[in-house]
C-alpha cells in the first residue's frame, strides 16, 4: 500500500508522487490531507486504486484510463472529466460539470451533483444518488446517466443516444428530451446497476428501478428540416 | 477569474470572531485567482451611536493637504466627537452622534474630488488595495480584525483599471453597512449604469461589479428585503455572477441562472463559509463538514 501526504506539497508534486508510487506497483495508494487541492489524480493510466481521504478541488481524476479513484469527501468542478475507463466514486457532493465528456468508465456520486452533470458524455455510466442541478446531460451522446433524486431545469437538452433515468422529480425537460416508460428488462438492469454501485443502505432509500423515469432524445434535432422551423427556433 | 470568500459567525453571543484572520487565510488560498488586488469588508463589533468611514485620501503621492482639509472640516463640525487615523492614502474616521451617515460621507467627499469614501456604516469597514492578501494584512492588520461576519475578494482585472477604487469589495454610498463581492461579468452593465445615473447616482469606477452594490442598495431603498433584492437581481442583471452580500445583520449569496461561476458553501452550527474554491474554505477552517456547490439561480441569506 502506498501513501501520499499532501501537506506542504503542490498538486503537481502530489501527482508526481502518486505516479511514482504507481510505477512501483503500489495499490491502493492512500492520499491524505488533500485540502481540496485541484487536479488531484489526473491522467492515471494504470488499473490502480487511489483513495483520497478528504475533499478535492477542480478536475479530480480527469483523463484517467483504468484507475479507480475514491474520494472520501466532496469534489469541485469537472470531476473525472474526459475519463476513458475506470471508476470514480465520491462520497459527498460534486460541483459543476461532473463526468463531462467521459468516454467510458463509471462515475458514482453519493451526494448531489451541481449544474451540467454528464454534459457531452460519449459513453460510460454516471450515477448520482442524490439530486442534480441545471442542464444535466446536455448534448450527451452515448452511455447511461442515472439520477436517483430530483433533476434540475433543462434536463437532457439536445440529447443524442445517451439514456437517462431520474428517480425523483424533474424541474423541467430540455429541448427534445422525452420521457418514456422503461421496459421491464431496462428497469431490472437499472436495479442491478444500482445494487452493484451503491451500498445497500443507500440503495434501500432510493426508488426501485421500475419507478424511474427514462429520458431519451425525441430525435427532433438530429436532422434539420425546415418544416420543423419552430422547434429549431426554440432550441437555438 | 476572481476569488471571493465570506465568513459568518452563527452564534449571536459572539461579537469578536476572528473574521479578519479567516478571510485573510481564505484569500491567500484564492490569491492565484486574482493577483491584482485584495480587499475585505468586515463587520466589527461596533459601538452605540457611532459610525465609521474608511476613506481613500487620494491616489499615489502626498495626501497631507487633503488630510488637513478633512481635519479642518471635522474640527469645525464635529469638534471632539471624532477620531481620525491615517496611513498613506487611507484614512479611518469614527464619529459619534451622526444623524445621517450618507450626508456625512457626501460632506467628506465634497472637500476634494480625490477623496472617496470607501465604506460607511455603524459596523462595516472595507479595506482594499492593489497587491496580494499578505500586503493587505501588512497595511491594515486584517488578521487582527474581529467581528461577526465579512466578505473578501482577490481580483483579476478583465475590464477596468487596477487601483484601490476599482478593487473589491464595493460598499454603497446610498445606504450604510452594505458590501458586495462579485466574481463574473455583468453584461448589461452599461444599460443599468445609465438607468441609475439618470436617477443621479454617482459611479466612482468603470468596474462592472460596482453596479451590483448600487443596484442592491436601490432595491433595498425601495423596500425590498435583502433576499428579495437578490431574487430581483436574477431577473435584472445579465451575465455571470457569483455574488456575496453582507449587511449589518445579514449575509448571503446569489448565483446566476447559468451557474457560470463557481461558488461553494458550507454551514455548521457555528459558522457559514462561502468561497469559489473549496480549498480556500478548508485552509481557513479545519474540521469535519460538507461543502456544496451552489445551484444555478440559487439565493441564500443568513441572519443574526
Amino acid at each position: 500500500m502506498g501513501e501520499v501526504n499532501c501537506e506542504g506539497r503542490t498538486s503537481r508534486e502530489v501527482n508526481a508522487e502518486i505516479k511514482r508510487q504507481v510505477r512501483q506497483g503500489e495499490s491502493p495508494i492512500v492520499v491524505r490531507n488533500p485540502g481540496a487541492r485541484h487536479n488531484l489524480g489526473v491522467a492515471i493510466l494504470q488499473p490502480v486504486t487511489v483513495q483520497i481521504h478528504g475533499s478535492v478541488g477542480y478536475y479530480c481524476a480527469g483523463l484517467i484510463d483504468g484507475a479507480t479513484v475514491e474520494v472520501a469527501g466532496s469534489a469541485g468542478w469537472g470531476l473525472a472529466e474526459s475519463m476513458l475507463t475506470g471508476l470514480v466514486r465520491v462520497r459527498g457532493s460534486a460541483g459543476n460539470g461532473a463526468a463531462a465528456a467521459i468516454r467510458g468508465g463509471t462515475v458514482v456520486i453519493q451526494g448531489d451533483a451541481a449544474a451540467r452533470l454528464g454534459i457531452s458524455m460519449k459513453g460510460g455510466t454516471v450515477i448520482v444518488a442524490g439530486n442534480c442541478g441545471y442542464m444535466a446531460g446536455f448534448m450527451a451522446q452515448k452511455g447511461t446517466l442515472v439520477v436517483c433524486g430530483d433533476a434540475g431545469e433543462a434536463f437532457g437538452d439536445s440529447l443524442y443516444e445517451t439514456v437517462c433515468y431520474v428517480g425523483g422529480k424533474i424541474a423541467s425537460l430540455g429541448t427534445d428530451a422525452v420521457i418514456e416508460k422503461p421496459s421491464s428488462g431496462e428497469s431490472e438492469s437499472l436495479d442491478a446497476l444500482l445494487a452493484q454501485r451503491l451500498d445497500p443502505d443507500a440503495r434501500r432509500k432510493l426508488p426501485r428501478g421500475a419507478d424511474f423515469k427514462k429520458i431519451v432524445a425525441g430525435r427532433k434535432l438530429w436532422n434539420f428540416d425546415k418544416r420543423e422551423w419552430k422547434t429549431w427556433q426554440e432550441a437555438l | 477569474m476572481c476569488g471571493i470568500a465570506g465568513f459568518f459567525e452563527q452564534s449571536r453571543s459572539v461579537h469578536d470572531a476572528p473574521v479578519g484572520q479567516v478571510l485573510l487565510t481564505m484569500l491567500q488560498g484564492l490569491a492565484r485567482r486574482g493577483p491584482d488586488s485584495a480587499g475585505v469588508a468586515l463587520f466589527g463589533p461596533g459601538a452605540d451611536h457611532q459610525v465609521v468611514l474608511r476613506i481613500k485620501l487620494g491616489g499615489e503621492g502626498d495626501c497631507s493637504a487633503r488630510l488637513a482639509a478633512l481635519r479642518n472640516f471635522l474640527d469645525s463640525d464635529f469638534t471632539s466627537r471624532y477620531q481620525l487615523a491615517s496611513h498613506g492614502n487611507a484614512g479611518r474616521l469614527v464619529v459619534s452622534e451622526v444623524a445621517n451617515v450618507a450626508a456625512l460621507a457626501a460632506a467628506v467627499e465634497a472637500l476634494d474630488k480625490e477623496i472617496e469614501v470607501v465604506s460607511m456604516g455603524a459596523r462595516l469597514e472595507i479595506v482594499k488595495q492593489v497587491g496580494s492578501p499578505a500586503n493587505l494584512d501588512r497595511a491594515y492588520g486584517v488578521s487582527q480584525m474581529k467581528g461577526t461576519h465579512g466578505i473578501g475578494h482577490t481580483r483579476l482585472s478583465t475590464e477596468s483599471k487596477v487601483d484601490l477604487s476599482h478593487s473589491q469589495p464595493f460598499g454603497s454610498h446610498q445606504i450604510g453597512d452594505l458590501a458586495i463581492v462579485h466574481n463574473g461579468h455583468i453584461t448589461n452593465y452599461h444599460q443599468l449604469r445609465r438607468r441609475h445615473e439618470q436617477c443621479k447616482v454617482r459611479f466612482y469606477t468603470e468596474n462592472d461589479s460596482e453596479v451590483v452594490a448600487i443596484y442592491l442598495a436601490d432595491q433595498i431603498n425601495k423596500g425590498l428585503t435583502l433576499k428579495e433584492a437578490l431574487h430581483a437581481m436574477l431577473r435584472d442583471l445579465d451575465g455571470s455572477f457569483s455574488c456575496l452580500v453582507a449587511t449589518a445583520s445579514q449575509f448571503g449569496f446569489v448565483k446566476d441562472p447559468f451557474a457560470l461561476k463557481p461558488l461553494l458553501w458550507t454551514e455548521t452550527a457555528s459558522f457559514v463559509a462561502l468561497a469559489n474554491e473549496e480549498v480556500a474554505i478548508r485552509s481557513a477552517l479545519p474540521g469535519d463538514y460538507e461543502v456544496r456547490e451552489a445551484q444555478a439561480g440559487e439565493v441564500r441569506v443568513w441572519e443574526r
